[in-house]
């Protein structure tokens, strides 16, 4: 009996060790968190936005710099009054049913996109466009309702095309079958199989338009653990993950490993609710930005994986980030002196009153799980109880956050992010009155500033508002901007063809992604 | 009899109804809202449109009143996640919970009945001893840590396991690759379990072996083998099999950190996820789903009872 259990398991580990060596080299393997909704245009979370890059191309995508450049169109001319976009679109493109690709399909998509009732993410994006109307079957023309400088970018975002002729007048939310199970895409990749709860396999699609991919196929594999994700890149059975830095310990020391930095898109703050008295004056919000020792949190949390910020435009937009201006400091005096102006002087015991005696005490909302933020937050509430305030720190699930307390006005200060297209439009997070506005900021400069750089398309001139927009942030500080981050994407060694771009951004790029035979 | 099932049949639906009513007010009274709804970029009027969508802009009483309706109807409703209908996305998770959870309980019976009569008829001795040790550091340790612990050893470092999922993703699929998969998982989930079930079957192995049949038995010249099987072990397994029932849900619950951390595709994990994510409908369906089964495996061992043991009677229950 026991010499037989040990026969049964030793065959087993001789078996079932790792991937088969014949599957090496042509199958790439990432990972999700949850089984995924496979179409672009109602797929609410970033794990679905993934794996839709790969199935669904877009007219345009974005290239190593973030600039458009052609995918599904091939060209495209926008009206002197920038109110018209006309796209000629690549021909002989074939969805991955067999069926042809035409402007009837970016039509549909679009019309689903701007359709409240069709269960779309993607409406907010682009608000701007008043219509789309197909000029013959290879060009489409876009009607926008002013002149709008993000609309390309916006366009190699998230905006997959999906093919009309499979939904036949079906809700996208009740085609279950093809967003659960058999997508039609027209992307490098397309899918073979896909087995709820456990993982997407997608293959080679043979007919592609662009350069043949490498790969054989691309595997997304549902695991919802992020440590466990790390020990399965280690085991082999992942290729490539996104880490956080509390991971790169682990992972320093296995040769097979190599970590890579990339720009996001994305700014971490501390959103001050400037419906409270309490972080009205732009003065207090000055004060508070001086306030934090974001060195120590960079070196500290992201060990050094990020960087200064100067404003809420990050440093991955290239020419858009001001980069003469001078970088947010840490100067505890000029906090304490900007407070004193604001009538907040500390008492005997230390702690800042103002006139009535009243002290400085807010909650600090931050989301629970996430090591750095909550690392980050305890930074920041320990540097502000330095200076005298009195700050609670309130850990929430992030959706209960979001819904509870962000969407609803009802919080005193979290510590939250914006990942934004490549972009500098920050219209609908800073300007007076708009839902993503959750700190409620008020600033009739910044609202012309972000006008101007949202309806300018000469980059010269864009680049010049926003710039102005980013000196106007230090002298009435919208949020309190803590660091941009570096995403850190760690592969295994052998795997080749990655763009230099974030993930999200990589992924529109999969027939690219190889892995190296000569190991 | 019939009278017998007709009445804990109705029990059951009344419990079902109890504990889904519960979980009802239980998931609404919880912070947050649907995750669909979390997104920090969505404006008021997209928020609307999916709220309308959800059927969730109605009142409270008229979500549950809807709810119980439909479910009488015998339709569960559509995950607000997911977007199938939970009694789809239940179908293709519950086969990895009964497949894992099943080989964890069959795995804890077998060597919790064998070790603990084993120590049972050698109290004191050094093997007794050192499985009173194991099976105290087998409870006291969390499954996560152990799990990761495992994954650590067996999938990173000798590389002999695979760290997670219930098949190797494009490879054939085979037995030997199933079982494989299965190891690890089933050790950990069945480590407790199988602790806590070996210290009763010990003990009460050990008190029928001093009853007085026993020894009457004993003295008629029985096998010490038959004794302990067919004397012994069968009087013990009363209180163990009260606690195999009593063991299901934490099973299921217990599934959901093991098939999180080996990534196996069960409901476990499915409701962690729909619990999370406050998909309502979906939490509502398994609960419902886990219930009905404690119902029923509730029933069963009042059966299995009455067989071990001849002087209960099912109508006097």
């Amino acid at each position: 009996m026991k010499r037989g259990l040990v026969t049964v398991v030793g065959a087993l580990a001789l078996g079932c060790a790792g991937a088969d060596p014949r599957e090496r080299g042509t199958t790439l393997s990432l990972p999700l968190i949850n089984d995924p909704i496979l179409n672009p245009v109602i797929a609410p979370d970033i794990g679905s936005i993934m794996i839709n890059k790969v199935i669904f191309p877009g007219l345009v995508r974005p290239d190593e710099q973030l600039r458009p450049t052609p995918d599904l169109a091939l060209s495209w001319a926008a009206s002197d009054d920038g109110l018209t976009y006309t796209f000629t679109l690549r021909p002989g493109v074939q969805w991955h049913d067999g069926q042809p690709f035409s402007a009837h399909d970016v039509k549909f998509t679009f019309d689903q996109i701007l359709d409240v009732h069709s269960g779309s993410r993607q409406r907010s994006d682009f608000a701007a466009v008043a219509g789309v109307d197909v000029v013959d079957s290879l060009t489409v023309r876009f009607r926008l309702r002013a002149p709008f400088a993000p609309f390309l970018s916006l366009l190699g975002y998230n905006a997959g095309i999906i093919p009309a002729h499979v939904f036949k007048g079906r809700r996208l939310t009740d085609a279950i079958d093809f967003s659960r199970a058999r997508p039609v895409g027209t992307g490098p990749f397309q899918v073979a199989d896909t087995r709820p709860g456990s993982a997407i396999i997608l293959e080679r699609n043979p007919a592609y338009y662009g350069t043949p991919p490498k790969l054989e196929r691309m595997v997304f594999k549902i695991v919802p653990d992020v440590n466990v994700q790390v020990a399965q890149l280690r085991a082999g059975e992942l290729d490539v993950i996104l880490i956080e830095p509390a991971n790169l310990a682990s992972l320093e020391r296995d040769a097979a490993i190599v970590v890579r930095e990339a720009p996001i898109v994305q700014h971490y703050y501390v959103g001050f609710n400037q419906r409270h008295a309490l972080f009205a004056s732009p003065v207090v919000r000055r004060a508070l930005g001086y306030a934090v020792n974001r060195a120590a949190i960079i070196a500290g949390v992201l060990k050094g994986h990020g960087d200064a910020p100067v404003g809420t435009i990050p440093l991955a937009l290239g020419d858009y980030f001001a980069d003469s201006l001078k970088r947010l400091r840490y100067d505890r005096d000029s906090a304490r002196v900007l407070l004193a102006q604001a009538g907040w002087r500390p008492g005997t015991d230390g702690r800042l009153r103002n006139a009535s005696g009243s002290s400085f005490r807010f909650d600090l909302f931050v989301d629970k799980g996430n090591p750095t933020r909550e690392q980050a937050a305890l930074a920041v509430q320990h540097d502000l109880q330095a200076l005298g305030m009195d700050v609670s720190l309130r850990m929430l699930e992030f959706a209960a956050l979001v819904r509870d307390h962000l969407l609803t006005g009802k919080f005193d200060a979290s510590l939250i992010w914006w990942t934004t297209p490549p972009d500098p439009d920050q219209w609908a997070f800073y300007a007076t009155g708009q839902d993503n506005n959750h700190v409620a900021y008020r600033s009739a400069r910044a609202d012309s500033l972000l006008a101007l750089g949202r309806a300018t398309s000469d980059v010269v001139r864009r680049r010049a508002a926003y710039h102005a927009f980013q000196a106007h942030e230090l002298e009435d500080p919208p949020v309190l901007v803590l660091f941009y981050p570096r995403e850190l994407l760690a592969m295994r060694a052998d795997v080749d063809g990655f763009p230099r771009l974030g993930l999200r951004d990589a992924l529109r790029h999969s027939e690219r992604f190889g892995i190296a035979q000569d190991r | 009899m019939a009278r017998y099932f007709a009445r804990r049949l109705l029990h059951a639906l009344t419990t079902l109804f109890l504990v889904c009513t519960a979980t009802f007010a239980i998931i609404h009274a919880a912070p947050g809202g649907p995750s669909v709804l979390a997104d920090p970029k969505l404006t008021a009027t997209e928020r609307q449109a999916i709220e309308r969508r959800l059927g969730i802009d109605r009142p409270l009483g008229e979500q549950y009143a809807r709810w119980i309706g439909s479910v009488a109807r015998g339709d569960l409703g559509n995950s607000f996640l997911y977007q199938v209908p939970n009694v789809q996305a239940i179908r293709e998770r519950l086969p990895g919970t009964l497949l894992l959870a099943g080989t964890a309980l069959l795995a804890a019976i077998v060597i919790a009945l064998t070790l603990g009569t084993y120590c049972a008829a050698r109290p004191g001795s050094v093997a007794d001893h050192a499985v009173t040790v194991l099976a105290s550091a087998a409870m006291a340790i969390p499954a996560f840590w152990l799990a990761m612990v495992l994954i650590l050893l067996f999938a990173v470092t000798w590389g002999v396991l695979p760290a997670g999922g219930n098949i190797t993703v494009g490879g054939t699929g085979s037995l030997g690759d199933r079982l494989a998969h299965l190891i690890l998982p089933v050790t950990v989930l069945s480590a407790a379990l199988t602790a806590e079930l070996l210290r009763y079957a010990r003990s009460s192995t050990r008190s029928a072996l001093l009853q007085p049949f026993v020894r009457v038995a004993q003295a008629k010249g029985v096998s010490k083998t038959r004794l302990r099987r067919r004397h012994a072990l069968r009087n013990a397994l009363i209180p163990v099999v009260t606690l195999i029932g009593l063991q299901l849900p934490r099973l299921v619950g217990g599934a959901a950190v093991t098939e999180t951390v080996f990534s196996w595709p069960g409901m476990g994990r499915l409701g962690v996820e729909a619990a999370l994510s406050r998909d309502y409908p979906l939490v509502l369906a398994i609960t419902l789903v886990i219930s009905a089964a404690v119902a029923v495996v509730t029933l069963l061992v009042d059966i299995i009872y009455v067989w071990l043991d001849p002087r209960i009677r099912l109508a006097r229950t």
